[in-house]
């Protein structure tokens, strides 16, 4: 045995009696060593954690703040009477008749023109592959705003038209004389072009807030691709959520916490809600397909289903935090209340649950943060769907198609133009702003409520 | 300060409260077995014993706190002033109103001196108005011996007072609901000694008014705030009588070995 008898009794060991407090002994340097150690370790985790995020967030924002700028061609654009409103009356339906092509070939015209105009050297271009150097999406903008306002007709507007995804590309960096030569779709010409319009002041590049406003674009059209019904289908399945699962998640913890029977049956809700909590989420994307669309009946991409989906999954993440939060509120506080004759209840809603307010609100933000993330189940609801239209204003507006964040996230980098890899990180960055705007929420209402006792 | 003993003078009273046979388990254990007390009106009884003798537990029972414990189980009858407080037609919130309890730690709401206070009237709609309740509040703190200290700041918390005030707010708290009878469960445990002459100042003032139980473990406050004292130990009530006599001369072995200092 080389165990060191405590009392020193035994002098030959070292390390216990007649031993200098100055100077260390084997023991204390070894168990210092191990110590400076393991702090070691710690930095070195640290450090790795912190360098894997900031990798992260570089990745992401030098591929994504890019989707926040977008090149326009700024032209002024003749609104041809007789070819946009051939019946002449002046009549929004019947000059729906004419399609985006016939305001294409106006806008199309337009450029042409303002490039001679400026004397400007096209090279070899024709007028058709000039005017393909706007985005396709142009005239249907151009034809809304006309349709909208039929006095506009014959008159001369200043336009701005989206630029070309490979034009919006080249100046972005992403696509270069070389890529351009190899790709059909564009040309070195229209590019050289492209730096002429711009150094003339017809091209720009500036902020585009339409990536926050715009609806989805179909595949060839990325410099017209938008979150706005991404934005609203989020915003409309978070207030879902929000509506359900916080009163639910707290009526149902305040009674298992404070009313409920301790027995059997309570520890078995107890551990299947611990549980529900660590179920893959494309479970309950599976249990709300059949429940609400095959068996309810409500619509397919619905943010309503979305949002039911999302309050199963959250109300485990709700309730958990919730009873933390009820337990911690001391019991001498219920003891107090209920000494002077409150009823149990009394004693809940006035001391109890405003107690364990700063508790139960973070957990329900942090909740409703990680329903606002969740993808899985809402592709199965058929929420990936490509919707080009607004839902309308609530309560009907949760009835209509919509899409969601993640999803359009999961949805973009499905898509084959490069120019969705920059919307898809972009809107990564949206998702993550709304994340970090609800924990500064929870953080706030958690310093505001937070009592001592 | 000044001996309370010597001004004791015990009123012939009417019995406020009358146990009989009083059995509670918790679960399968017997914590206390076949307890018989009267306690009288407008006097202090004092609990005393060894820890986990059933003395808090028999507190509890007075005004049914022990409800909040699942396991436990109250058998026999404890009557206030000839009704049955078990009996299934007694509502335990009533009852609390009309008997006080005052806790070991003191245990104020994290709200303002004046909501602690106002709190029992308000639920219980004792007041009509604002200024009834103002009124009701001012009393309760004057006779709980805070109001000089807190009538500037009512508004504070309640949680900011030291120890002492807490457990005087407390007091004042208790008998805002104007109850006939104030349980102290060990109120000057947590206190120092100064707080502790204040509270226990208080128990006589207060005992003009109210029947006031309190449970100690300080046989020297037992002796110094109440006109009768009985003794538990190990769940049985081993010997009740006046104060004087059980400091003096008990008549249990028991007894005398316990406030000997033999046991204990």
């Amino acid at each position: 045995m080389t165990a060191i008898d405590p009392t020193g009794a035994d002098a030959s060991k070292p390390g216990v009696t007649g031993h200098s407090l100055f100077a260390p002994d084997k023991r204390t340097n070894a168990r210092n060593a191990t110590e400076k150690r393991f702090r070691a370790y710690g930095v070195v985790a640290i450090t790795l954690a912190l360098l894997a995020l900031l990798w992260l967030l570089i990745s992401i924002f030098s591929a994504g703040l890019p989707a926040f700028r977008q090149t326009f061609i700024e032209i002024p654009v003749t609104l041809d009477a007789a070819a946009l409103d051939k019946a002449g009356h002046g009549d929004p339906k019947e000059m729906a008749s004419v399609t985006t092509i016939g305001y294409g070939k106006q806008i199309a015209k337009a450029l042409v023109d303002e490039v001679k105009a400026k004397g400007i050297d096209v090279g070899t271009l024709t007028d058709k592959e000039i005017g393909e150097m706007i985005s396709e999406d142009s005239s249907a903008n151009l034809r809304n705003m006309v349709l909208a306002n039929p006095k506009l007709l014959g008159t001369t507007v200043q336009f701005q038209a989206l630029a070309n995804g490979r034009v919006d590309g080249y100046f972005k960096g992403r696509v270069t004389m070389e890529t351009a030569a190899r790709d059909k779709n564009t040309s070195p010409e229209k590019l050289m072009l492209a730096d002429k319009l711009r150094a003339a002041g017809i091209v720009v590049m500036k902020f585009n807030p339409g990536f926050l406003t715009m609806t989805d674009a179909s595949d060839k059209r990325p410099e017209a691709a938008g979150l706005g019904v991404a934005i609203i289908g989020s915003l409309y399945m978070m207030f879902v959520v929000l509506c359900l699962a916080l009163p639910i998640g707290v009526a149902a913890s305040v009674y298992l916490e404070e009313f409920a029977p301790k027995n059997r049956w309570t520890d078995l809700i107890e551990v299947n809600i611990a549980n529900l909590a660590a179920v893959p989420s494309i479970v309950y994307g599976i249990l709300g397909l059949e429940t609400f669309i095959n068996i309810a009946g409500l619509p397919r991409s619905a943010p309503i289903v979305g949002g039911l989906v999302l309050t199963l999954m959250t109300l485990p993440r709700i309730i958990i935090p919730t009873r933390a939060a009820l337990k911690a509120v001391p019991p001498s506080i219920r003891d107090a209340a209920l000494g002077v004759g409150a009823s149990k209840l009394q004693t809940v809603t006035h001391h109890v649950l405003p107690l364990a307010m700063p508790g139960v609100l973070t957990g329900t933000i942090i909740g409703l943060a990680q329903a606002l993330g969740e993808t899985a189940p809402l592709l199965l609801i058929g929420m990936v769907a490509f919707v080009k239209d607004f839902p309308g204003a609530p309560p009907s507006g949760l009835f209509d198609p919509s899409s969601a964040l993640p999803v359009q996230i999961y949805n973009w980098t499905q898509r084959g133009d490069p120019g969705f890899v920059e919307r898809a990180s972009g809107a990564i960055i949206v998702l993550l702003a709304f994340l970090i705007i609800m924990n500064t929420a929870a953080i706030i209402l958690r310093r505001k409520y937070e009592r001592r006792w | 300060m000044k001996d309370l003993r010597l001004e004791r003078d015990v009123q012939t009273s009417t019995n406020k409260i009358e146990a009989r046979k009083v059995q509670v388990y918790y679960g399968t254990n017997h914590a206390l077995k076949d307890v018989d007390v009267d306690i009288l009106d407008k006097t202090v009884t004092a609990f005393i014993g060894p820890s986990g003798c059933g003395k808090s537990t028999f507190l509890r029972c007075l005004n049914r706190m022990n409800d909040t414990v699942a396991s436990a189980r109250v058998e026999g009858s404890i009557t206030l002033e000839g009704e049955n407080i078990y009996d299934a037609r007694v509502d335990p919130v009533q009852l609390r109103a009309k008997i006080g309890m005052v806790f070991q730690k003191p245990n104020p709401f994290p709200k303002s001196i004046y909501d602690n206070v106002a709190y029992g009237p308000k639920i219980h709609g004792l007041t009509r108005n604002k200024a009834e309740l103002d009124q009701v509040v001012e009393d309760c703190l004057k006779k709980a011996a805070l109001w000089n200290e807190v009538k500037d700041r009512l508004q504070s918390p309640g949680t900011g007072l030291s120890g002492g005030q807490q457990q005087r707010l407390c007091i004042a708290r208790a008998i805002a609901t104007s109850p006939e009878v104030l349980l102290m469960d060990e109120p000057c445990s947590a206190l120092d000694p100064i707080a502790t002459a204040q509270v226990e100042e208080l128990i006589d003032e207060l005992r003009s008014q109210f029947s006031v139980v309190i449970v100690t473990h300080s046989m020297q406050q037992a002796a110094r705030v109440s006109q009768k004292t009985a003794f538990f130990h190990l769940g049985h009530l081993v010997e009740y009588g006046e104060t004087g006599t059980i400091f003096t001369n008990p008549k249990d072995p028991r007894t005398e070995s316990y406030i000997t200092g033999r046991i204990g």
